[in-house]
């Protein structure tokens, strides 16, 4: 019995009403829709439409009906006399830091929320109000912040000068190893730019959101289970490994997901971050949309593309979820 | 193993802390550049960003208008949606719920070069009414969202009471379903004020750099080098979701908000 159900009844009495308030909602419905289509819809379609168009030279673009953006994407402009993956390496690099970092901002943010759920809902409230202020802290500010502490002349690099960690690092000879892994000058540590400070400042940016997508799946975790286990006389780790973890797999597996999925897009970590050899999908999409390259469609193309890959990953992991559901 | 557990959230949380703390503590550095520890303290760089520098006050008062006018459409927007979907459970409302969260749910440099051409065709490029359209939509999802959990949180029996007492659909809808959502439609007007406030990609295309929000204005500033008076707009905005997150933390529910299981206290 739905509501709907109960107001009809209830109406049937006055049918004067029931014609008076029924265009209403109509017209209400109707707007409703024409906004949603107009400003959900529309701004996807105009991408795709645009990613067909062309390029005129010393001009902006015109519409147009041709494959030739994405085959550039794919093999290149100069195809098939001449092969290169660039666009396709720095979709690689997008999925590259991507993976990383939303794995490792699941791994570290699952054991702090197991423990957020066990504390009392006063104190729950209280952290929550603390992630979701670091959590809505803007992109650019959480990248000042790292900037500030990577960067070569404040920050760890100094600290780790003035401390002779440095100098200790070359007397054990594992400055080498940093160097190697391009961690280091001849001088000194440096973070900027390197895949670390990327993938740091990558999982950060989506740490609160690991711990506020994990945390209603923990919190309808039922202690009693492990308890139980427990009991019985598994050890903590045992019940770990075979009544916690498998009954939160899905969601773990979920969350990882949404947030691979977010830093899909990541741009201003990577402006600042990534070495530029390494730069990712989009920061070529700004470039030649609004920035020195300056060809909107090439640069629809690959958001098509980016978007592609995002809903590819995201069918994956509902087909994945339901087949694990069966089992 | 418990003192284990408590080190690891004190360590998490001094991780997360570090480098907002960093930020706030180079605001009050008294020089043109950032030192960290900040050198001969001040608080001359709060009176540059609130009054003093047109730069940062006029990035201040765009954000203010495109992150308020935002959460206020976008609640507009979110209720018939939300009420539809809950009354009805209609195809038609689980499309436009679906749609409607389409925007959040992609990559948001995607949506938002879709919004740079489609304001660029319509004639709303550059403008700040188009600023606000364009988070309102984006961030329409949260309400959504919110007030959607607050209508299911209505004891249907209270509806069926007031039915058989009399009340039409519109008195009940006053009486009953209004007053027990009120407090998740407001979490869901911050929720969007403080994710817009915060929010760069979307709005860094749709401004087509005819204006600047304070998120526009600190990426610009990124290639000059920082100036202690960023620093000042980062705690300005802390301190505004901390606030928002902890009102609603006390007059909302905000672990229910989150999705806690009910059953357990």
């Amino acid at each position: 019995m739905t509501i709907a159900d109960d107001i009809s009844v209830s109406r049937a009495d006055r049918p004067e009403r029931r014609v008076s308030t029924l265009p209403a909602k109509t017209i209400l419905l109707g707007l409703l829709t024409s906004i949603i289509v107009v400003f959900c819809v529309l701004p996807f379609l105009l991408v795709l439409a645009i990613s067909f168009g062309r390029k005129v030279d010393g001009a902006a673009w015109v519409w147009d009906f041709t494959f030739d953006n994405y085959q550039r994407f794919f093999v290149g402009v100069l195809w098939p006399d001449e092969v290169t993956f660039l666009y396709l390496q720095q979709l690689g690099f997008s999925f590259y830091f991507a993976v990383i970092a939303s794995l490792l901002a699941v791994l570290t943010a699952l054991p702090f929320t197991l423990q957020l759920t066990r504390l009392k809902r006063t104190s729950q409230a209280m952290w929550l109000v603390f992630i979701m202020a670091s959590l809505s802290l803007s992109e650019v500010f959480i990248v000042m912040g790292w900037d500030i502490l990577l960067s070569n002349n404040s920050g760890l690099p100094k600290l780790f000068k003035e401390t002779g960690l440095t100098q200790w690092l070359k007397d054990v000879g594992w400055f080498q190893h940093l160097r190697d892994w391009g961690l280091a000058n001849p001088r000194n540590v440096k973070f900027k730019t390197s895949d670390f400070a990327t993938i740091l400042t990558m999982s950060y940016l989506v740490w609160p959101y690991a711990v506020i997508l994990l945390y209603p799946a923990l919190s309808r975790l039922d202690p009693s289970l492990s308890e139980a286990a427990r009991t019985m006389g598994a050890s903590r780790w045992t019940v770990t490994r075979t009544v916690t973890l498998p009954s939160i797999r899905l969601p773990l597996f979920g969350t990882t997901l949404l947030l691979f999925v977010f830093l899909l897009g990541t741009y201003v970590s990577i402006t600042v971050f990534a070495a530029p050899n390494k730069h990712t999908t989009a920061v070529a999409i700004y470039s030649n949309i609004r920035g020195a390259n300056l060809n909107a469609p090439f640069g629809a193309t690959q958001a098509i593309m980016l978007l592609i890959s995002a809903s590819a990953c995201l069918y994956l992991g509902h087909v994945f979820n339901r087949r694990s559901e069966v089992r | 193993m418990r003192i284990f557990g408590a080190f690891y959230m004190g360590l998490s949380a001094l991780l997360l802390a570090l480098p907002i703390v960093v930020v706030c503590a180079a605001a009050l550095n008294s020089g043109r550049s950032m030192f960290f520890p900040p050198q001969d303290p001040t608080l001359a760089r709060f009176g540059e960003f609130f009054v003093s520098e047109p730069v940062w006050t006029n990035a201040l008062w765009n954000s203010i208008i495109v992150a308020v006018g935002a959460a206020t459409l976008a609640v507009l927007m979110a209720w018939p949606i939300a009420y539809l979907l809950w009354s009805t459970g209609s195809k038609l409302s689980k499309t436009l719920a679906g749609l409607g969260s389409l925007p959040f749910a992609v990559p948001p440099i995607v949506f938002g070069v879709g919004l740079g051409f489609f304001w660029a065709f319509t004639g709303g490029l550059g403008a700040l009414w188009a600023g606000v359209i364009s988070h309102a939509i984006l961030l329409m999802a949260l309400p959504l969202v919110t007030i959607s959990i607050g209508l299911q949180s209505i004891d249907r029996s209270h509806l069926d009471a007031a039915a058989t007492m009399g009340a039409t659909e519109q008195v009940a809808f006053k009486t009953v379903v209004l007053p027990q959502t009120v407090p998740y439609t407001i979490s869901g007007f911050f929720f969007v004020l403080v994710l817009s406030f915060n929010e760069f990609i979307v709005i860094f295309f749709v401004s087509a750099s005819s204006y600047a929000t304070v998120t526009l204005q600190i990426f610009n500033s990124l290639r000059n080098g920082y100036t202690p008076t960023m620093a000042v707009a980062a705690i300005t905005f802390l301190a505004v979701s901390v606030l928002v997150f902890s009102a609603i933390a006390r007059w909302g529910d905000l672990p229910r908000l989150m999705g806690a299981d009910q059953s357990r206290k």
